[in-house]
């Protein structure tokens, strides 16, 4: 009897067990929009001159981020890091984090939006991140229109806003909608940090001047290949999408064009249908062809680069001054002591001109910028805490840190300790300052040109800034535009069917499994595809942010 | 759940021959019997049910468009415009295609590999390499796929030893996985790689259960090795070829995407993007979850199709089916 009733029992419970541990809730109230009265929050809402940090409060917050690529191996908890835990000390808010693996915020974002559980403030790049854009996350109801909030509880960015219409600007909807606080390049010199890159150690040893057309390029990699044995004499990383560095128009800007969406005359041209794209392909194609592009182009991925330059395959690629030359400067020269690699100009077609494109942030960077969920119950206290990153002290805390830790005032300039620079826990300073500070990449705050005066150690980086600083960019730049949510979604369908040719054609071309002249064939697809409706969307987009 | 008042009643009593054999009936008196079996089954009865059927109703969103703020019961319906999106859009027949070619040539040659594998280990006389062998074979199979997967990638890179070894027979050296038309090769041969070992498991079992006396019979008849593999191995696993086979079959366009996602690029698209791989695009980098349940379904449609139709088939050309 006993047996036969616990077996019984048994079998009951595990089957309870197992549906209740499948079953989850799925909240499916109507979302609330527009301006929710937040409940909670540190006083009942008498507009704050400026708030003093820290706050007081006995809630905790959620938040969602990515973590930075730098801390990869070395933390893979938000909460270890020490800058977080020191960001809620300053402000006195509490925070429950969900890490992000880094760069895969775009599926975990989907996957949690799905799960329609939001936590009170997601990290991302909400500009162009999400398809249908900033106004259709704010209808569908993922994310707060923050005009209010900033207005009443955000003082300090609402100073830095108004005494900076350009980025206010750039910063709305073209309904007037905020709807993150933004990561702010605080100075122009911020804004460039990346372009070709060079073994100047080899130049000298070959007498080569440094090259400036795509001639003189050719002539260049042919003797890296022929007189150095460099069989990848320019290489670059294929992922995750090929020739990734090209957006900003290295090489592609030659010919006129970039790979992407560009200004002409103020009007909206997409490159890789122009009849441009088609010479640099050509030109490309004939250099793989001669073995003086690396034959893994298409499945190179970033260590691959570091191997190839550690033993002389590569002499030249696009990167950053940071991540590229601080990268690579150690590794070349390990090898090598004589190495030496330095930032060359964007190559043109004309001795003696200026590259019409280059690698140009605008003001307003957009990831790494916070939204408020729309079902946030702390929405205010939300705006509260990430307002401290636009405040003095703030600033001076998120670009470098605590006082005393990882930075000293010099005569009222903030230099970074030995913390940051010679890492005692052997990090190089890039995954140091990612451990105790954000100068180094985006958030909610406004970059301070300090930081990257101390970053790039070595004076061939800032030279390579300079160097790349020279380009006509600034006109053919488009603006973040805001196409209304039904355009966006369009947008979104259009582009990614297109931009899947793109790479394709691009790389087919390249590697001579088609025929440049099957060019014309893949325009005549993308028209079919509808890029003149996406083209349409952005110039409509374009005027509407001209008019704001 | 069980009645206990009937559970004392023991079972002989209830089984009376009626004349009304419905199911019901039926069912209520097996119940009787076997009630303890009844009750071991539920935990997995309930497995599936929750598993495997709850989730189904989460296939509504196919047909509408889908927002989690809403919920799936109050997103609005849009009938069958993702289907309609789907079969009209530009890379439909390329992926499907893709799909179906990749599938097949997975069964064409990975299916028979550890058929020929089982048999061919059937035939060794050493105990100690047999065993070794085997082991060497399914090893493949408990290392991770992402670690795989980034093996064949620098195996077949420029400098790789795939890569090497073929240069010396006049290959021209490019990363392999950039040839459009060396993708399916490449995928095809490397799962058979990964799984020859562990699905000849089973064959390798049911080989144990053919009647040895059968083969001293032949043996005596004077029939060759050949021969008695022909004639009393080959048609003593049958059965198990067969289910397999139709299982295989319902798995067909389920082309695991994980794998593609890993090793395809941009060059080698048209051979190697697949329905999965499209879904997965468009669901998790474009939040197109309505869609991507859409295309999902499609897929299962499909599968669903193709196992009725190997179910018939089988039971037309032989006794074994799986119903």
């Amino acid at each position: 009897m006993k047996r036969k009733s616990s077996a019984k029992m048994l079998t009951a419970a595990l089957f309870v067990s197992l549906v209740t541990a499948a079953c989850s809730s799925n909240s499916s109230g109507p979302a609330e929009t527009g301006n929710n009265t937040p409940a909670g929050g540190a006083d009942g809402g008498s507009a704050a001159e400026s708030t003093a940090y820290p706050l007081k409060t006995d809630k905790t917050l959620t938040y969602w981020a990515e973590i930075a690529g730098n801390l990869t191996g070395v933390k893979s908890e938000l909460s270890d890091v020490p800058f977080f835990q020191d960001w809620q000390k300053m402000t006195g808010v509490p925070l429950k984090f969900t890490t992000v693996p880094a760069t895969k915020g775009n599926e975990n974002l989907t996957v949690m939006l799905a799960s329609g559980e939001l936590p009170d403030m997601i990290e991302y790049n909400w500009q162009n991140g999400f398809p249908g854009g900033p106004e259709k996350a704010i209808k569908d109801g993922y994310i707060l229109k923050l005009n209010d909030l900033i207005d009443k509880y955000a003082p300090n960015l609402k100073k830095y806003l108004q005494e900076h219409p350009d980025v206010d600007k750039m910063i709305k909807t073209d309904n007037g909608s905020y709807y993150v606080f933004p990561f702010i390049r605080g100075d122009d010199y911020l804004k460039v940090y990346q372009g070709p890159i060079i073994r100047k150690d080899w130049l000298d040893e070959l007498g080569l001047p440094i090259p400036e057309t795509i001639d003189d390029w050719y002539t260049t990699l042919k003797a890296f290949k022929e007189k150095k044995g460099a069989n990848a004499a320019i290489a670059f990383v294929g992922l995750p999408r090929p020739l990734n560095d090209f957006y900003n128009g290295a090489f592609v800007g030659a010919f006129g064009v970039t790979k992407d969406f560009y200004l002409d005359n103020g009007q909206v041209k997409f490159g890789p249908m122009e009849p441009g794209y088609k010479n640099f392909l050509e030109t490309f194609h004939k250099w793989y062809a001669e073995g003086l592009i690396d034959k893994n182009i298409a499945t190179a991925d970033q260590k691959e680069l570091d191997a190839n330059f550690a033993n002389g395959a590569t002499g030249a690629t696009v990167g950053n001054a940071g991540g590229g030359i601080g990268r690579w400067q150690p590794i070349v020269q390990a090898a090598d002591p004589k190495a030496k690699l330095i930032g060359v100009p964007y190559p043109v077609l004309k001795k003696g001109d200026i590259a019409p494109f280059g690698q140009k942030d605008s003001a307003y960077s957009y990831g790494g910028s916070v939204a408020i969920s729309a079902q946030s119950k702390n929405a205010e206290l939300a705006a509260r805490m990430l307002d401290y990153g636009y405040s003095e002290e703030g600033s001076l805390f998120f670009n470098f840190g605590t006082e005393g830790v990882s930075y000293k005032m010099d005569n009222g300039y903030p230099r970074y300790t030995d913390l940051i620079m010679k890492n005692p826990d052997n990090l190089a300073p890039a995954q140091a300052m990612s451990m105790y500070i954000r100068g180094n990449y985006n958030g909610p705050f406004i970059q301070d040109k300090r930081y990257i005066e101390q970053y790039l150690a070595l004076p061939t980086q800032r030279d390579a800034v300079k160097t790349w600083q020279k380009t006509d960019e600034d006109k053919h730049q488009l603006p973040p535009v805001t196409p209304t949510p039904e355009e966006s979604t369009e947008f979104a369908k259009i582009m990614n069917d297109v931009n899947t040719l793109v790479d394709e054609m691009t790389l087919k071309i390249i590697l001579g499994v088609e025929p440049v002249s099957s060019f014309d064939s893949y325009v005549a697809k993308m028209k079919s595809l509808k890029i003149d409706r996406a083209l349409e969307i952005q110039t409509a987009a374009l005027e509407r942010y001209n008019n704001r | 759940m069980d009645k206990s008042a009937a559970s004392r009643a023991a079972a002989p009593a209830d089984v009376r021959l009626r004349s009304t054999s419905g199911f019901i009936a039926r069912f209520t008196r097996d119940f009787a019997i076997n009630k303890y079996l009844y009750a071991m089954m539920l935990p997995v009865i309930a497995y599936y049910a929750v598993f495997h059927y709850a989730p189904i109703y989460g296939a509504l969103i196919a047909f509408k468009d889908y927002s989690p703020m809403k919920g799936i019961l109050h997103s609005e319906w849009i009938g069958l415009a993702n289907f309609r999106d789907f079969f009209t859009s530009y890379y439909f027949w390329r992926i499907l295609k893709n799909t179906l070619l990749i599938s097949f040539y997975t069964l064409l040659f990975g299916f028979p590999a550890p058929i020929l594998l089982a048999l061919i280990l059937n035939e060794v006389r050493g105990r100690f390499f047999k065993n070794f062998a085997q082991m060497v074979s399914y090893m493949p199979y408990f290392i991770s796929l992402v670690v795989i997967c980034g093996m064949i990638v620098s195996f077949t890179n420029n400098g790789g030893v795939v890569n090497n070894l073929l240069t010396h027979f006049g290959y021209d050296g490019q990363a392999m996985l950039q040839k459009p038309g060396l993708f399916r090769p490449i995928y095809v041969l490397s799962e058979i790689w990964q799984k020859i070992g562990w699905e000849s498991i089973i064959y390798i079992a049911a080989l144990t259960a053919i009647d040895q006396e059968q083969y001293e019979a032949a043996r005596l008849d004077g029939a060759s090795r050949l021969k008695q593999m022909r004639y009393i191995t080959l048609p003593g696993i049958m059965p198990t070829i067969t289910i397999m086979f139709i299982l295989r079959i319902g798995n067909l366009l389920n082309v695991g995407f994980e794998k593609i996602i890993l090793l395809y690029n941009s060059v080698t698209y048209e051979t190697a993007d697949v329905i999965a791989s499209f879904v997965y695009r468009k669901g998790l980098i474009e939040f197109g979850w309505s869609y991507s349940a859409a295309v999902g379904l499609f897929n299962s449609v499909v599968n669903l199709a193709l196992l009725i139709g190997a179910n018939r088939m089988a039971r037309k050309l032989s006794e074994n089916s799986l119903w």
